[in-house]
């Protein structure tokens, strides 16, 4: 059942696109809501609904003067945005979002790349992605990107530890660390949110963290950091670190449904991919509304949360779901 | 069969570039007087040896290599040389003459290692190819064999492990103690 290399091409680059789409429209989603949320329109002017915005923003990114500082050490200043987008977009490769299909004898799998390491092979593009934020914030040579750049190492590094042991639980309840057999055994038996509730909260807590997002956004938080690691990034280069930042968002959240909610797995209806973009944007919508209702951290509270609670929380819930998984066996 | 040639003309590509990256990186690591861009050269080290493991069918190992020491291990030391701050003067320059004797003695075991192989593989000794199972790198596998197997060697590393970071824990601690009495 091999995949004829002309379709994986094809289907890649429709897929990058797809989420660079989602992308898009997700930062107009988060403005509509956030608008909503504190009693105004959000952006309604480009378009109807505000609709072609993401597009207008684009074009002036793209359009504007690409400056940098003097001081700064222009070869990793320039890559670092670069790294951070291209490993964001390539750990979507492992997200599986349907079962696959035959059309006309040629079998197109239901994701980009099948391999037995997916969920390892995730978390590695994602600890390369944060890269992208401490070099970048080092190059840029400037009191509040250095800050922000240490305060980006020191919450990811502290979170990526608890983020990779609350799936862990999933993990020994899937037997497997591909993503799509763990999607099938949640089709046979039962979606893994119910047994693991305690590893989804986790997850939900570390992954929030993981893509500095409100109440964790320390790393560019702009009342104390001006922008953090990005501070002295414009056009399209901050673009960049922009798409990295929320195609992250959308990868762990369609990581979540991959692993608590089954994937492409539904009720009444075999849906397949819809179900999987309906779970997905409910996700992302959920991280939207946490943004607008939790005020931030203290960087203080972040590192005794994250390190206090949230990591012997997910080493007992690992541990519990070992010795049960056994027990029941 | 045009397909299989153009396979391997793809892993032949794939290891020159992943090999001349890594002896490139390697030798970048020790020549930068910016430990900065040494470090990330040993990332660049480090991802380069994860794509040769992969085209050793080792693709468990080549993914745990990038997330725990291009990944974690190495944000650790960026963290600790952005957090110290450029400094002209390299403080290991020149350094103990027992550390050249050790890294000539390495190379010299590393030289001779090489040898040993091209005259193996000249002689024909390493002709015939292995042969790799399908499960051959998966995680399963290497999970099956580290608690059979290798447990012994697993356990031990594992302690090694925590002698080193219950080291590091009192080692920071006196570190901690001294620091009042030369602080303001």
């Amino acid at each position: 059942m091999r995949e004829v290399w002309w379709i994986s091409l094809i289907k890649a680059a429709i897929l990058i696109n797809l989420v660079m789409a989602a992308f898009a429209y997700t930062t107009w989603l988060e403005r509509k809501l956030l608008g909503r949320f504190q009693n105004r329109y959000g952006p309604n002017r480009a378009g109807p609904f505000g609709l072609l915005q993401p597009i207008a923003d684009l074009l002036k990114l793209i359009r504007k003067e690409s400056f940098f500082p003097q001081a700064a050490y222009d070869v990793p200043y320039i890559l670092a945005p670069i790294v951070s987008t291209a490993t964001a977009l390539a750990a979507f490769a492992v997200i599986p979002f349907g079962a696959g299909w035959t059309i006309s004898h040629h079998h197109i799998n239901g994701e980009m790349a099948n391999v037995s390491i997916a969920l390892i092979l995730l978390f590695a593009f994602g600890s390369i992605g944060v890269y992208g934020g401490i070099v970048g914030g080092w190059a840029s040579e400037s009191k509040f990107s250095l800050l922000g750049a240490m305060r980006t190492c020191a919450q990811l590094v502290s979170y990526e530890v608890s983020l990779a042991l609350s799936v862990l639980g999933v993990v020994l309840m899937g037997q497997s660390l591909n993503l799509a057999q763990i999607v099938a055994k949640q089709g046979q038996t039962i979606w893994f949110f119910i047994p693991q509730f305690v590893g989804l909260l986790v997850f939900l807590f570390a992954a929030t963290a993981e893509t500095a997002r409100a109440p964790f956004d320390l790393p560019e938080a702009d009342s104390e950091l001006v922008a953090g690691y990005h501070t002295e990034y414009g056009g399209m280069r901050w673009g960049l670190f922009q798409t990295a930042e929320y195609i992250n968002m959308i990868t762990l959240s369609a990581l979540a449904v991959t692993l608590f909610f089954a994937g492409w797995h539904g009720p009444y209806a075999p849906l397949g991919p819809l179900w999987f973009f309906i779970k997905l944007f409910l996700m992302v919508s959920f991280f939207i509304w946490v943004r607008a209702s939790v005020p931030r951290l203290r960087y203080d509270q972040l590192m005794r949360f994250g390190w206090k609670v949230l990591l012997p929380v997910a080493t007992i819930n690992a541990v519990v779901t070992a010795l049960l998984v056994v027990w029941v066996k | 069969m045009i397909l299989a040639s153009a396979g391997n003309v793809l892993v032949w590509a794939v290891w020159m570039v992943a090999a001349f990256a890594c002896l490139g990186s390697g030798i970048a690591v020790v020549s930068f007087s910016n430990p900065f861009f040494s470090a990330l050269a040993l990332i660049g080290n480090l991802g380069s040896l994860a794509v040769l493991y992969l085209l050793l069918s080792a693709e468990f190992v080549a993914a745990a290599q990038v997330l725990v020491y291009a990944g974690a291990v190495m944000v650790m030391f960026l963290f600790v040389i952005a957090y110290i701050g450029p400094r002209q003067e390299s403080p290991w320059a020149g350094g103990p003459s027992w550390q050249a004797v050790g890294a000539v003695l390495a190379a010299g075991a590393l030289m001779v290692e090489i040898i040993v192989v091209i005259g193996l593989k000249a002689s024909g000794s390493l002709a015939h190819s292995a042969h790799i199972g399908s499960s051959f790198g998966t995680p399963s596998e290497i999970g099956r064999l580290f608690l059979t197997d290798h447990l012994l060697a697993f356990e031990v590393t594992s302690i090694v492990l925590l002698v080193a970071a219950i080291g590091g824990v009192i080692l920071g601690a006196h570190a901690r103690r001294e620091q009042p009495s030369a602080g303001p």
